[in-house]
């Protein structure tokens, strides 16, 4: 039952609205989900009780994995991705002598969603996988030659493992994340080539981090009702929404992905309030990331 | 391409000449068996879809309120990848909002695409074929599409419908749906790093470059239908 | 109405808008009656299918298209082939997403002592009773007086081919041109579903196999193409 808020500040009154909506019928909630929802948006807020250009808690962990190269875990609400990231030797692509490799692999397993059924990686895991590798590659986050040791003998390649602990929507901006943290986390250590046997020597005792050059971030949004935008939309709102869009931007404000799969047609306006929301999320994250590598450096 | 000499004082020209489709041609109903089938060829890329559907659905995938859409692109060589998976996911979200599958639950349309020869701009490619296929089949849809690609090179010139020599040597390709109605963006892939502004300019030349493709689309179902 | 009555005879495409609702007056507004591949969007009457806007008097108003896939439509009379037999129905193959059913008392003089003689594999002509997107569909055997009309188990020898549905709708027309002409030929029997499944009959095999391949053939021929096959052939043949 709706009741009739009662004239307070602003803030307040958002309150107000948002507990007097929370205690709708259970039913109503499962069975007319869009309606639930809808009524929310004609107040401008959510469910959660955010606003539509409100991003949900981004929490960040460092260097948890102790087996691994690199490594980080980030909480985005309740959505919770972890990155491990392994580097191993082998020997450089022939096309490209001087490079080194970096394969991302991002896995949806049963433990994160009912949605998901044990088995090979399904639609959304391998789309996913491939937009990851897209970023790496479009944002020149890290130059290839840097993981080469020796041209055309000896390379580094890096295995990037993300893996999904709890899907409540919006893993996209959350993977991004998780990468660009562990990278900074890696450490790889030094290699020489012996010329005499060929072999590789590894000094674990020195060890360097990599180059980052630049920190792209991802700011999805899904599209309610052929025109509303909601930023960083939860697992139920996905799933009710009539259109997704992922904006992947740097610092230098240089885009490196706009990633429309489908759904309901966008005008330019729209867009471009994407990218502008895109940008002042890069600002917030890059505060975050510097913040807890500063207090990972003082330990 | 038509060069325009630079100034001495470092401006850049725009290649005008650019700006242009390549060569497109299209085929309806060529095979048998599916319910609509069509090939769309643009400069050298061809693509060949054939859709099955609305037709019968296995239980575990059966959705109650509309039409379970799938698709499945094969490559020219080798086996499908995670590329290939990342390509269907465009193509079919892209059709999804196109066809009113709420007009038929409980039922499936399979759409499967064949790419016969690569030369650029794919995805645009399968995307065409893939809307020509779907009016074949007579699905009802809610409106058309159409795929563009245009390719941002070293010098910041905007080239459309790319070859894949031109992709390899550009610095970003774009691909964007845009749908028939209110002629806006429906999907968009990128590759590459580019600006904002470069990004609204290949939306303004992909919209006016649209406009030919829906005008050939009126104008070879209106050939299909002179026949009868 | 004048603008849509403009484009009766055109191609019409997928989100071609006919009328727009705020472009009339509050007055003048007159009824339109949608048929397929017409849907209303608010005020607007939008196209959902490729293919000819066709009008019939006073306001009705569709858009002919070819299609091969069959889609369940009410009323519509269709030849189904009996796959299983389940208790008192029988499942039978339209050619739609889904199995129709048909139950052994609506055949003519069915009783539940009295079964009708119905086999899996058998060939039925019946008309949809209940035909929408979210039920399964039935079928039945008799119209609404009681009788057979004409439907029922048929299609001892025979040969069923199917069509695209344009030529069906076609060949169900009124006078329609191309069964006058097969006319003239040698007597067949023909059974036409609306389903595009077509069975013929003739006195041979091969009398059987010429007219069904006629048939599949004169979808895409024009009336003088089609007048000149028949004239060589019956000059061949006869």
């Amino acid at each position: 039952m709706l009741r009739r808020p009662q004239r307070a500040s602003k803030l307040h009154q958002r309150v107000m609205n948002t507990n007097s909506l929370t205690q709708a019928p259970w039913h109503q909630t499962t069975v007319e989900p869009l309606e639930y929802h809808r009524k929310f948006l004609k107040e401008n807020c959510r469910p959660d009780g955010r606003e539509l250009g409100e991003f949900r808690t981004t929490t960040l962990n460092i260097g948890s994995i102790t087996t691994a190269d690199g490594s980080a875990l980030v909480k985005l609400g309740n959505t919770t991705i972890i990155c491990g990231i392994k580097g191993e030797l082998a020997a450089p692509p022939a096309d490209a002598p001087d490079k080194g490799y970096i394969v991302p692999n991002v896995d949806l397993p049963p433990l994160c969603s009912s949605r998901f059924r044990p088995g090979p990686p399904g639609e959304q895991a391998q789309a996913a996988s491939q937009f990851i590798a897209d970023v790496i590659e479009n944002s020149e986050m890290l130059q290839r030659e840097d993981l080469c040791i020796e041209k055309g003998k000896l390379s580094w390649v890096l295995y990037c493992d993300i893996i999904c602990l709890d899907y409540d929507g919006n893993i996209l901006d959350a993977c991004i994340i998780a990468l660009l943290a562990s990278m900074k986390n890696v450490q790889l250590p030094e290699v020489h080539v012996n010329e005499q046997t060929g072999l590789a020597e590894v000094n674990m005792k020195k060890k360097r981090h990599l180059n980052i050059v630049k920190h792209p971030v991802a700011a999805s949004f899904a599209v309610f009702d052929n025109s509303i935008l909601i930023v960083d939309p939860t697992s139920d709102e996905e799933n009710l929404s009539t259109g997704f869009i992922t904006v992947v931007i740097d610092e230098e404000e240089k885009l490196c992905t706009v990633h429309k799969p489908g759904g309901t047609p966008l005008s330019n306006e729209k867009l471009q309030d994407c990218i502008n929301r895109a940008i002042t999320r890069n600002k917030e994250v890059c505060k975050l990331l510097n913040k807890v590598m500063k207090s990972m450096k003082a330990k | 391409m038509v060069c325009l000499p630079l100034d001495a004082g470092a401006h850049k020209f725009r290649h005008m000449a650019d700006r242009r489709l390549r060569e497109f041609g299209c085929e309806q109903n060529l095979l048998s068996r599916p319910d609509g089938s069509a090939s769309f060829v643009q400069g050298d890329t061809t693509v060949v879809v054939g859709i099955y559907g609305p037709a019968e659905v296995k239980v575990s995938k059966e959705s109650y309120d509309r039409a379970t859409l799938e698709v499945i692109l094969k490559p020219k060589v080798g086996l499908p990848g995670v590329a290939e998976r990342s390509r269907e996911q465009f193509i079919r979200e892209t059709c999804e909002a196109a066809l009113l599958t709420a007009l038929h639950p409980r039922t499936s349309i399979v759409l499967i695409l064949q790419v016969i020869h690569d030369d650029g701009s794919l995805l645009s490619c399968c995307l065409n074929s893939a809307c020509m296929a779907a009016m074949d089949a007579g699905l009802n849809m809610r409106c058309l599409f159409c795929g563009v690609t245009c390719a941002i090179d070293l010098d910041g010139n905007i080239i459309l419908d790319p070859t894949a020599k031109q992709e390899k040597e550009s610095r970003a390709v774009l691909t964007f749906a845009i749908d028939s109605v209110e002629r806006q963006v429906m999907m968009s892939s990128t590759k590459g790093a580019f600006t904002t502004a470069e990004f609204h300019q290949s939306i303004a030349i992909c919209q006016k470059a649209a406009e030919s493709i829906f005008q050939f689309y009126r104008d070879s179902v209106g050939r299909r239908y002179s026949k009868s | 109405m004048s603008s849509t009555k403009e484009r009766v005879g055109c191609v019409v495409l997928p989100g071609d808008v006919l009328t727009c609702g705020s472009e009339l007056p509050e007055g003048k507004r007159d009824k339109l009656i949608c048929g397929p591949g017409l849907r209303r969007d608010v005020d607007d009457v939008v196209v959902c299918k490729s293919g000819i806007l066709r009008h019939k008097e006073p306001n009705l108003y569709w858009v002919d298209s070819q299609q091969t896939r069959y889609v369940p439509a009410k009323g519509e009379g269709v030849i189904g082939i009996v796959t299983a037999k389940s208790g008192d129905v029988f499942k039978v193959d339209i050619g739609g997403s889904e199995l129709a059913t048909l139950s052994y008392l609506a055949f003519e003089g069915a009783t539940k002592r009295n079964r009708p003689n119905v086999q899996v594999g058998d060939l039925v002509y019946s008309q949809l009773i209940i035909a929408n997107k979210d039920m399964e569909p039935e079928l039945v055997c008799i119209d609404s007086c009681g009788r057979a009309n004409g439907m029922g188990v048929f299609g001892a020898g025979g040969l069923l081919f199917k069509v695209s549905l344009g030529l069906v709708r076609k060949l169900l027309l009124p006078q329609s041109e191309v069964i006058q002409d097969l006319d003239s030929m040698f007597p067949f029997e023909m059974v036409v579903g609306m389903n595009g499944r077509i069975w013929v009959k003739s006195r041979s095999t091969q009398q059987t196999l010429i007219v069904a391949n006629l048939l599949e053939s004169c979808e895409h021929m024009t009336t003088a193409q089609r007048r000149d096959v028949l004239r060589r052939l019956s000059q061949n043949c006869l």
